[in-house]
């Protein structure tokens, strides 16, 4: 129960206490009473006055000296009289002037209780808040103008009913027991928020402060109820709102943060609490957070962050966290800097769970890799004869050179020299063999990703060493125009054979139709402008068809019967994973250009 | 074609045999250089058919040892082309694995033999020891024939006309009769032929007749 109604409703019982005595004191008039003494004083004097003249006029003619005495003593008493009168008139004056001043304080008083109450009247009754005053049995007692008219209903329309009338069925029992917990903790307020119904059904949210008090005798509930329904609602749609940003925080796996570098302090929302597995908190202390990311990552992800810090700029990275279980979470985090007040550094930002990303890359990865295996392995099985040639001939150069070496020894006497030079011949030729063997099996071999840095002109000689049969039956002439100081570059080895592999390959199919000409391939590097590592295999075969110049990269297109259309597809991606590009075109003459490009610093390959 | 045998001088052959090797793989080449200088063959190699055809070949019976795919020109090619130009040398053709039309290809153009790599020693050196000695007869067949065609340049028209009708086995009368002359000429005639040929007999003229590839159509042709 509100102060200010418990002290209304004692001033207005005292108003009327003190304006009921008031009553009862004005019922004699100071007036009249006054006169009337004025009038007694006045007609003893005069009727003194007239015995005393009878007497003169009409006795005896006294003696000159006992008339002259009784002259003297009408005289005397007639002005001791008029004194008296006037002695009486002044009091007389003095007492209506007290009575009057009297009066009319007693007036002012009236007037300003009157004004008063009607003041307080006016304020309980268009104060804009609900008051009720209900009995122990929740019938309404009392109910101001105001507090109906929000509901809807007039001040007669409450007054004698049930307060139940005003709550929907719902929030009745709660009604109910508010009022109970008044009762029971007499001269104690409560508050609440309640809904309430209007009698056109709407509702409306209130705040209810009460009280019980002890009234007459009888014990009654006062209840001051304010207006809150816009602000529930507005909390309401604060709460919607909040809870469709932590739905959409959770079903993005992403949650917010910010950081008061000052103080190390991160503050989170539900989702990140959730993604880092801490209890939910107010804050959460940034060293906290550090042990939770995955070992290996820690001094990087700190180094970010002091970084970002320190220069106060927009920071975004990629770490894992190592999970109390043991199990691995993929994050992706974006931070905006920010001045605080203080004009300290602040961050606010993101954080992805990209585990399942992650993994789906990973997979993604694999399948790639998996796909690319099994197109190397198909084009060696294309190559198995021109293989078999280069491991072919080293073994016949090393079986010959040992039945010479046993001529030489078998001599008489033996030439040892021979001999000798025989078998150092047979260690060149069979490190040769093993040598191909070792290509062949890399390029079966299903590691990938092992990047190094290695000399371009390396990789494509070791491819080439695969292909003179292939040249050679296609009747395809090589020319090869490697630049001789290119710098090194990161790169898979067996993925670079592997695209090589193939644009040869391509380029040794596109000109198998061609019979008017020489069938010429050119394969050549260089660096461009940008220092980017340049190869361009160039053939003189069928050339591009303009139709099919688009889709060419694509995976599953193939102008071959027996192709996969996996071969380019898997190029531009293996280049492309190395932070380059493969990219066709037609030749100004016959045949058409496949050309990639490398970073020649790691920076680039992502 | 810049490099011929040289016309042989006498009978015999003026220089050791020698292998020719063309591939162009350097280690195979090395190495049969090796097994053949172990068994004292004089040995000569190529890295290409190009280079074998700038080299000018000895008067020697030789062989020639030829990887069947060679880069730009292949052996089969280079088979055709040295029967072109009229260079006849025994080719030992070398080939790898799933090469069999090519083989087949090289024998029916005259290759002596083929080894697959890598090859036995001995059967190399057996294969190439027979090709030698097959180039050796050819080269003696072709001294004699060119010896022959020499005394053949030295009869007359009418003695050549004469002479190959007298060893497609016509009479001297039936000679006569054939080209309009008295017997008494085709007689005289046939004297001279015997005596330029060196003939001793009609049986020997007739065998040099054949090799000469004169017959009766030859003969007769003139008429």
């Amino acid at each position: 129960m509100s102060p200010l109604m418990v002290a209304n409703t004692w001033r207005r019982s005292a108003a009327r206490v003190v304006r009921v005595s008031v009553l009862m004191m004005r019922k004699p008039t100071i007036k009249s009473l006054s006169s009337a003494e004025q009038w007694l004083l006045g007609s003893m004097a005069l009727a003194l006055g007239a015995v005393a003249g009878i007497w003169l006029l009409l006795g005896p003619v006294p003696m000159a000296a006992p008339h002259f005495i009784a002259f003297v003593l009408l005289i005397a008493s007639l002005a001791a009289s008029l004194v008296m009168m006037g002695l009486v008139g002044r009091t007389r004056r003095q007492m209506e002037a007290v009575l009057e001043g009297r009066l009319s304080a007693e007036a002012r008083a009236i007037e300003a209780l009157r004004h008063s109450e009607a003041q307080w009247k006016e304020v309980f009754e268009h104060n804009p808040v609900m008051y009720f005053m209900v009995d122990a049995t929740g019938t309404v007692l009392s109910v101001n103008t105001f507090g109906a008219a929000q509901l809807g209903y007039s001040v007669s329309e409450l007054l004698g009913k049930s307060v139940l009338k005003v709550f929907p069925a719902e929030e009745q029992s709660a009604a109910q027991s508010n009022v109970a917990i008044c009762l029971e903790n007499i001269g104690q307020t409560h508050s609440w928020e309640i809904c309430k119904v209007r009698k056109d059904g709407s509702t409306l949210w209130v705040r209810e402060n009460a009280k019980a008090v002890r009234l007459d005798g009888r014990l009654i509930v006062l209840i001051a109820c304010e207006d809150v329904t816009e602000r529930k609602q507005a909390e309401n749609a604060l709460r919607q709102s909040e809870m469709y940003l932590a739905k959409a925080q959770r079903l993005s796996h992403t949650g917010s943060f910010g950081l008061r570098v000052a103080s190390g302090e991160l503050i989170w929302s539900e989702e990140t609490f959730r993604i880092f597995g801490f209890k939910r908190a107010p804050s959460i202390k940034l060293a906290t957070v550090i042990q939770r990311i995955h070992p290996d990552d820690r001094g990087r992800v700190q180094r970010t962050i002091d970084r970002a810090s320190s220069a106060g700029k927009d920071f975004a990275h990629s770490y894992r966290l190592l999970m109390p279980d043991g199990s691995i979470k993929h994050v992706h985090a974006t931070a905006h800097a920010m001045k605080d007040a203080s004009g300290g550094v602040e961050f606010v930002g993101a954080v992805t769970d990209i585990t399942a990303r992650k993994r789906a890359e990973m997979e993604l990865h694999e399948a790639q890799a998996t796909l690319a295996h099994v197109r190397r392995v198909t084009a060696l099985g294309e190559l198995a004869a021109s293989i078999a040639h280069e491991v072919n001939q080293p073994l016949a150069a090393v079986v010959t050179n040992a039945a010479a070496c046993r001529r030489w020894l078998n001599r008489k006497p033996p030439d040892l020299k021979e001999a000798r030079g025989t078998v150092e011949a047979i260690i060149k030729d069979g490190n040769r063999a093993g040598e191909v063997i070792q290509r062949v099996r890399a390029l079966v071999s299903k590691a990938t990703d092992q990047r190094a840095a290695l000399h371009i002109n390396d990789v494509i000689n070791e491819v080439i060493s695969l292909v003179q049969h292939e040249l050679l039956i296609h009747q395809v002439s090589l020319r090869l125009e490697l630049s001789p100081d290119l710098p090194l570059v990161i790169a898979d080895r067996v993925q670079l054979q592997q695209v090589i592999l193939n644009l040869v390959i391509n380029g040794i199919e596109a000109m198998q139709p061609v019979a008017d000409r020489p069938r010429e391939l050119v394969i050549r590097t260089c660096q461009d402008e940008t220092r980017q590592i340049v190869v361009t295999v160039k053939d003189c075969g069928v050339g591009l068809a303009a139709e099919n110049a688009g889709r060419l990269f694509d995976a599953f297109f193939t102008t071959k019967s027996g192709g996969m259309g996996m071969g380019l597809s898997i190029c531009r991606s293996i280049i492309g994973a190395h932070g380059g590009r493969l990219s066709a075109s037609g030749n100004a003459g016959p045949g058409a250009t496949f050309q990639f490009t490398l970073p020649v610093t790691q920076e680039g390959a992502p | 074609m810049t490099a011929r045998p040289a016309p042989p001088s006498s009978l015999a052959s003026v220089e050791e045999p020698v292998v020719f090797v063309i591939d162009d793989d350097a280690s195979v080449r090395e190495a049969l250089s090796n097994l053949f200088r172990s068994v004292g063959l004089r040995v000569e190699v190529f890295g290409s058919a190009h280079e074998f055809l700038q080299y000018k070949l000895p008067n020697a019976p030789s062989c020639l040892i030829l990887d069947i795919r060679l880069p730009r020109l292949s052996g089969l090619d280079f088979q055709a082309e040295l029967a072109k130009a009229d260079i006849h040398i025994p080719i030992i053709f070398m080939t790898g694995h799933g090469d069999i039309p090519m083989t087949v290809r090289a024998m029916k153009a005259g290759a002596v033999d083929f080894l697959t790599k890598p090859f036995r020693d001995q059967d190399m050196l057996d294969a190439v020891t027979a090709a030698i000695e097959r180039d050796r007869n050819s080269r003696d067949e072709a001294m004699v024939l060119s010896e022959l065609h020499a005394l053949f340049a030295t009869l007359t028209p009418r003695e050549r006309q004469v002479m190959a009708l007298v060893t497609s086995g016509l009479m001297n009368k039936q000679i006569a009769a054939e080209i309009g002359l008295a017997e008494i000429t085709v007689k005289i005639h046939r004297g001279h032929i015997m005596r330029k040929m060196g003939a001793k007999s009609l049986p020997d003229l007739v065998r040099m007749a054949e090799l000469l590839g004169i017959g009766p159509a030859s003969g007769r042709s003139q008429t």
